[in-house]
């Protein structure tokens, strides 16, 4: 048995489709918490209009966003999984028959940078990054379209021997050229150390793990948990409109490098628009989120 | 049907398109709700067309002077007679038209514009001339939001692509919206962001020391 082209193009595309509809359960939760928790009566408000969107949306199949982004993926690949046909094609040929057939209709995001042609198709779309994992049978794919608020405010700096607390300056000073733009309360990701490429991959793949999980590390642990405070205490708040809930979580991966020290910010939007699955030699698919 | 969630009722609503005097009535942080007309957009090309346009004395398409104007894409069928069945609307960053806004907000007396994001001070300033206020909407909410507008009235500019075009839309009760930008000269995003800045060393040392 083998993971054919057929399925890898029919999960891909519902990956996506799903991902346009439902929040991920642990921003779910950060909303109820926050809900709670937020001083401002304004913003506790806006948060009560964000949880019962989403849920209008998972229930109806209604969009969560008019903006659909350009869909990106991250596949890693268990070193014992085998393939049948042009799995790169698959996922290409899967968004084309996507965007044809999906109701309510997307609108064209899918942009040439240099002449601002929008269309549905591009050159390296659907952006996709491979990686290997270990001895497993199945492909594990993550679908996180990004549009602008939750793309456009990413960062990189790049510091010399800096300290953690030149670090977490640096990483605070990103923070507030985004200022509340970016639809919070976000999930901030940060990659820091390797080179500027690796760091910038560190930090997306941060802003991917689920909210309420730490690094394993206590040292970094701790820089998450003083990050996430901090962002919080700069009153940018739900919609940057003013509130105590900008961040539902920083999360920081690393890397060992040279003493030149990247150190990489990105931003999800509120919606967090994330889901994945595992793709089986069998043929079985599982659905992760 | 209207736009209104179990935690929206009885906010004030206000009918656009508005006064300038009706602008200088609200104040940065109410929070309110939409009914009337108004003008969305999410188009670059749409900004710098305007302006082209101005700047050769011709008229636009569609009626905008003191008129509401979003920063909103909208997504609905296509019609041979124009625009048919609305889909959805939603938000989109206006900071990235901050160097269009000023002549537009002065040139057609806008009295509210709106999007998420705010506008630099060039048009907080313009805003404060005119009597004008800036409308934050929430983003990723289109499930609710799409619920206050109850029709695209017109569509000007169709060569360009759906949610480039200056579509018109009728609202029922679209919100809750915040009062992020007065007619005053008040900016919540310009206090937020001085205040952060001036708060960030003291942030710092604050969570170091637990």
């Amino acid at each position: 048995m083998a993971i054919t082209y057929d399925l890898v193009r029919e999960v891909t595309a519902n990956l996506y489709d799903w991902s346009l509809r439902q929040i991920p359960e642990s921003s779910k939760a950060e909303l109820r918490r926050a809900v709670e928790t937020e001083t401002v009566p304004q913003a506790r408000q806006t948060l009560a209009f964000m949880l019962e969107s989403a849920e209008t949306a998972e229930r109806t199949g209604r969009f969560l966003c008019s903006d659909a982004g350009v869909p990106s993926y991250t596949v890693k690949i268990g070193s014992a999984a085998r393939f049948e046909g042009d799995i790169r094609q698959a996922i290409v040929d899967g968004f084309d028959h996507l965007v044809q057939t999906i109701e309510p209709p997307i609108l064209r995001f899918v942009t040439n940078p240099l002449t601002n042609e929008r269309s549905y198709r591009g050159k390296d779309m659907p952006l996709v990054s491979y990686e290997l994992i270990g001895e497993v049978d199945y492909l594990d794919i993550t679908c996180a379209p990004k549009a602008l608020g939750g793309g456009r405010w990413a960062a990189i700096e790049i510091l010399v021997s800096p300290s953690i607390e030149d670090i977490e300056r640096c990483i605070m000073e990103i923070v507030l050229r985004a200022g509340g733009q970016h639809c919070p309360p976000v999930v901030i990701g940060v990659g820091i150390g390797g080179t500027f490429d690796h760091a910038a991959k560190l930090s997306k793949d941060a802003t991917l793990r689920p909210f309420g999980e730490r690094n394993p590390e206590p040292l970094v642990a701790a820089m998450e948990e003083r990050l996430t405070r901090a962002v919080n205490m700069t009153g940018f708040g739900p919609m940057g409109v003013g509130g105590s809930t900008t961040t539902f979580g920083v999360h920081i991966e690393y890397a060992a490098g040279h003493g030149f020290t990247p150190i990489a910010v990105s931003f999800n939007c509120w919606i967090n628009r994330r889901t994945r699955a595992r793709i089986y030699n069998s043929g079985r698919v599982e659905r992760i989120e | 049907m209207t736009g209104l969630g179990t935690s929206e009722s009885g906010l004030p609503r206000v009918r656009l398109p508005m006064s300038p005097d009706e602008a200088r009535r609200l104040k940065a942080g109410d929070l309110v709700l939409l009914d009337g007309e108004a003008l969305a957009t999410v188009g670059m090309p749409t900004h710098r067309r305007m302006i082209a346009e101005i700047e050769a004395g011709r008229p636009m398409p569609t009626p905008m002077d003191g008129g509401a104007f979003f920063h909103m894409g909208v997504c609905y069928d296509e019609e041979p007679s124009g625009p048919g069945r609305l889909h959805y609307v939603n938000p989109t960053t206006s900071t990235r038209f901050n160097g269009m806004m000023p002549t537009l907000i002065r040139r057609f007396g806008l009295t509210a514009v709106g999007g998420k994001g705010g506008l630099s001070r060039d048009s907080v300033e313009a805003m404060r001339d005119v009597g004008c206020v800036y409308f934050s909407f929430v983003g990723g909410a289109s499930a609710l939001l799409s619920l206050g507008v109850t029709e695209v009235v017109e569509a000007a500019w169709p060569d360009l692509i759906m949610q480039f075009r200056l579509n018109r839309i009728r609202l029922a009760g679209l919100g809750p919206v915040t009062v992020a930008i007065d007619a005053h000269g008040e900016s919540v995003y310009d206090r937020l962001q001085a205040s952060a800045t001036a708060r960030l060393s003291d942030i710092l040392q604050s969570v170091r020391s637990g």
